[in-house]
C-alpha cells in the first residue's frame, strides 16, 4: 500500500486504460468491463439483473443472447440464474444488496446453494451507504449469507479488486456473494500487482505488531486510516488485514495475527452480530485463543435513519475516531 | 361515511393549481439538495397525490389517530417527497422544514418513508412490493370490523412485477376488500427500462381483471378525469376491491425529463432548476 498518486494501468481491464493511484474509481464500472471481458472467454457467462445497472450496458449490448433484465422481480431473477446454472451456464446476478440477499433469500438458499450451482450475485448497498434509509441498507446480509451451506462471502472496497475476484469467481463450482458499497466512487487501495487477491486469503493491508484492525469493504479504507493516526499521533504500530473472504474465514492469519499482535479490533458496516466479527469470534472461542483484548465496532441494533454515511458512522460509534479510540482502549 | 372527518371541498381548477404547486415545489427541493431525488417518478405521481390528498380522502391533519380515517400506503416509497410536499400543502408539515433538513441526518425526512420518525405517514416503505400486501393487511381489518373507511395505495408500474403484489391481489378479492382502492402510476417506465420493452406489462387492466379486481383506466394528469374516477369508486362496503389504472408520464412537467431514462432520479444545478421551472410554467399556460 502506497499513498503516492501515480497512474497505472490495471493488469487484464485493458479498457480502464489508466487511472490515478489513490483516486476514486466506480467499481460499476469495473464489474460492466470485467463481465464483457469475461462474457470473451466464457460463452456460458449470463448476466441477469432486476432493473439495476446501468453499467451492465457493455455487456448486454456486446452479449444480448446473454443479458436477461427481469425487471422488478428480484425472487425470479435469482429462480432464473439458477435454473440457467442448472443448465450449466455461469450466471452473475447483479442488483441491490438489500433485495437480492432479503427479498430473494430463500431462492438464494434452496435454488442455488442447496444444489451447489455457480451463481455469482453481486450488489451494492452493502451497509449504512446511498441515504436510502433502513429498507435500502444491506445490515444483516452477511450474517444472513454466512449461514447458507456452499455460499463463499466476499465484501470489497477497492474496486480492481472486484475485477479480480470475479475473475477468479469463473473457476468456482459453488455459489459467491460480491457485497459492494455504493460502488460509484470507491478507493482504490491496492496498488495493482502489490497485493495477493485469493479468495479465501485475507490480505494484511498494513504490517504492525501491536494490535490486528480487521475490516473489509469499504472500512478498510476507514482502518488505515486509523492505523495512520496511531502510528503518528499515538506510536502505536497497528496491523491491518483486509478480510474480505469471511466465509470460509482465513483461519490461518487469524491465528497468527493472534500470535504477533495479541489485540484485535473489527470495523465493519454490518451489525456487529453476524458480520466479520462473529466470524473472528467464532475462531477465536473454536480454537480456545487467548488475546489481550478484543473489541467489535459496527452497526448496534438500531434502523439507523437518514445521512451521508460517514455521519452515520459516526453516530453510530464506529467511524474514524471511534476506531482509533477503540484501539487505544484494547492497547493501553 | 368517515363521519368525524370531513373532505376538503376543492374544485377541479382548485386541484389543478395545488397540483402546480406541488410540482413547483419538489423542483424547487430537487434544486436545493445536494443529492439525487427521485423526480421523475415524483413529477409522474403528482396528480394522483394531489387528487387523494387534497380531495378524496378523510384525512385530518389535527388528528392522525383517528381510527376512522382513509388510510394512505406509498407502496413506490422512492417518490416519498413528493407525499410528505403533498401532505405538507395539506397542513400535515412544514414545507420548509422539509426543505430545510431533506436527507440529512436526523431528519424525519429522507428519500424513503418511515412512520416512526414521522407521525403522519402510516407506513414504512422504499422495498417495493410491500405496499399492496400492508394495504390488504389494513383494509382487512377495516373490512372486518364493519368500518367503512378505505385504504389506499399508490404502485408504480414496474413495481407490479414483483410476486407479492399478485399474492397480494388474489388475497383482497378472496377476501372481498372493497374498501381497498390501488392506484397504480403506470408511467411506463422502470428504473433502466420502458416497460413492454423488456417487461411486458401489456395486457395490464386484463391482468387485473382476471385477478377479480374492479378496473378504472383514467388519464393520470387529467383532474377531472381523476376526480369524476374518484367520485365512482364503489362504496367501502361493497365486494371487490379497486384498482384505478393511471395513464402517466415519467418527469410531466418538464420537458427535459419527460418519458426520460435519465431523470428516474436526479439532482438540478441553478441552470437546470431555472429550465425545469420555465418549462413547468410554459405547460400551465398552454393548458
Ligand atoms: C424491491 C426493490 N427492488 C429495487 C428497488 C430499486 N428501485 C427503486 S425505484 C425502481 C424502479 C421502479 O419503477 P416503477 O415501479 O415503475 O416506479 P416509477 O416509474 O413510478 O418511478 C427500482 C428498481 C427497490 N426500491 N425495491
Ligand atoms: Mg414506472
Amino acid at each position: 500500500m502506497s499513498t503516492a498518486a501515480k497512474t497505472v494501468t490495471a493488469p487484464g481491464t485493458d479498457q480502464i486504460t489508466s487511472f490515478t493511484f489513490g483516486e476514486l474509481l466506480s467499481s460499476r464500472t469495473v464489474i460492466g468491463q470485467t463481465l464483457k471481458e469475461l462474457g470473451e472467454t466464457h460463452d456460458n457467462l449470463w448476466v441477469l439483473t432486476p432493473d439495476i445497472g446501468a453499467t451492465l450496458v457493455e455487456f448486454r449490448d456486446t452479449y444480448p443472447d446473454r443479458f436477461v433484465d427481469v425487471g422488478l422481480s428480484e425472487q425470479a431473477c435469482v429462480g432464473i440464474a439458477a435454473g440457467l446454472a442448472n443448465e450449466g451456464n455461469i450466471p452473475v446476478v447483479s442488483g441491490m444488496l438489500p433485495f437480492l440477499s432479503m427479498r430473494a433469500l430463500e431462492q438464494v438458499r434452496s435454488d442455488i446453494c442447496y444444489p451447489n450451482l455457480p451463481v455469482k450475485i453481486v450488489g451494492t448497498h452493502g451497509g449504512l451507504v446511498g441515504n436510502g434509509g433502513s429498507t435500502h441498507y444491506a445490515v444483516e446480509d452477511l450474517g444472513l449469507m454466512t449461514s447458507l451451506v456452499n455460499m463463499t462471502v466476499t465484501s470489497i472496497g477497492d474496486p480492481l479488486m472486484v475485477g479480480e475476484v470475479l475473475r477468479q469467481s469463473m473457476a468456482m463450482t459453488g455459489p459467491l456473494y460480491i457485497r459492494l458499497a455504493v460502488g460509484k466512487k470507491d478507493k482504490v487501495v491496492y496498488e495493482p500487482g502489490s497485493v495477493q487477491i485469493e479468495i479465501g486469503k485475507g490480505i494484511t493491508a498494513r504490517e504492525g505488531t501491536d494490535l490486528t484492525l480487521f475490516a473489509h469493504g469499504e472500512t478498510v479504507s476507514q482502518a488505515l486510516d486509523a492505523a495512520g493516526i496511531l502510528a503518528r499521533e499515538h506510536g502505536i504500530n497497528a496491523r491491518v488485514v483486509d478480510m474480505f473472504t469471511l466465509k470460509p474465514i482465513d483461519e490461518d492469519l487469524i491465528l497468527r495475527c493472534a500470535e504477533e499482535t495479541g489485540r484485535f479490533v473489527v470495523v465493519e458496516d454490518h451489525l456487529t452480530y453476524g458480520g466479520l466479527a462473529s466470524q473472528i469470534a467464532d475462531v477465536i472461542a473454536d480454537r480456545g485463543i487467548r488475546l489481550d483484548g478484543f473489541r467489535r465496532l459496527g452497526i448496534p441494533q438500531v434502523f439507523a435513519g437518514f445521512g451521508e454515511d460517514t455521519e452515520l458512522r459516526d453516530k453510530h460509534g464506529y467511524g474514524l475516531q471511534a476506531t482509533v479510540d477503540a484501539a487505544l482502549a484494547v492497547t493501553a | 361515511m368517515a363521519a368525524t372527518i370531513t373532505r376538503p371541498e376543492t374544485d377541479v381548477s382548485e386541484l389543478e393549481d395545488l397540483s402546480y404547486e406541488l410540482r413547483e415545489k419538489l423542483l424547487l427541493l430537487c434544486g436545493e439538495y445536494d443529492g439525487s431525488v427521485h423526480i421523475g417518478g415524483d413529477l409522474s405521481c403528482a396528480d394522483i397525490l394531489t387528487l387523494l390528498f387534497q380531495y378524496g380522502m378523510h384525512v385530518d391533519p389535527q388528528d392522525l389517530r383517528n381510527p376512522e380515517r382513509d388510510r394512505f400506503v406509498l407502496s413506490k416509497g422512492h417518490a416519498a417527497v413528493c407525499m410528505y410536499i403533498t401532505m405538507a400543502i395539506r397542513g400535515f408539515f412544514d414545507y420548509r422544514e422539509i426543505v430545510d433538513t431533506y436527507g440529512q441526518l436526523g431528519s424525519a425526512y429522507g428519500m424513503h418513508p418511515c412512520k416512526v420518525q414521522l407521525p403522519g405517514v402510516e407506513v414504512s416503505t422504499g422495498s417495493l412490493g410491500h405496499g399492496l400486501p400492508l394495504a390488504t393487511g389494513m383494509a382487512l381489518h377495516g373490512k372486518r370490523s364493519g368500518m367503512d373507511h378505505r385504504v389506499f395505495t399508490l404502485m408504480g408500474d414496474g413495481e407490479t412485477g414483483e410476486g407479492s403484489v399478485w399474492e397480494a391481489a388474489l388475497a383482497a378479492h378472496s377476501n372481498n376488500l372493497g374498501n381497498l382502492v390501488a392506484f397504480i402510476d403506470r408511467n411506463r417506465q422502470l428504473m433502466t427500462s420502458f416497460s413492454e420493452e423488456r417487461v411486458k406489462l401489456e395486457p395490464y387492466p386484463d391482468k387485473w381483471r382476471a385477478f377479480g379486481w374492479n378496473v378504472i383506466e383514467v388519464d393520470g394528469h387529467d383532474m377531472a378525469a381523476l376526480v369524476q374516477a374518484f367520485d365512482s369508486l364503489p362504496a367501502p362496503d361493497s365486494d371487490v376491491p379497486t384498482v384505478v389504472i393511471c395513464d402517466t408520464v415519467k418527469g410531466k412537467g418538464v420537458d427535459f425529463m419527460e418519458r426520460n431514462l435519465a431523470w428516474h432520479a436526479g439532482s438540478l444545478n441553478d441552470t437546470d432548476l431555472a429550465r425545469a421551472l420555465a418549462s413547468l410554467a410554459h405547460g400551465r399556460k398552454a393548458a
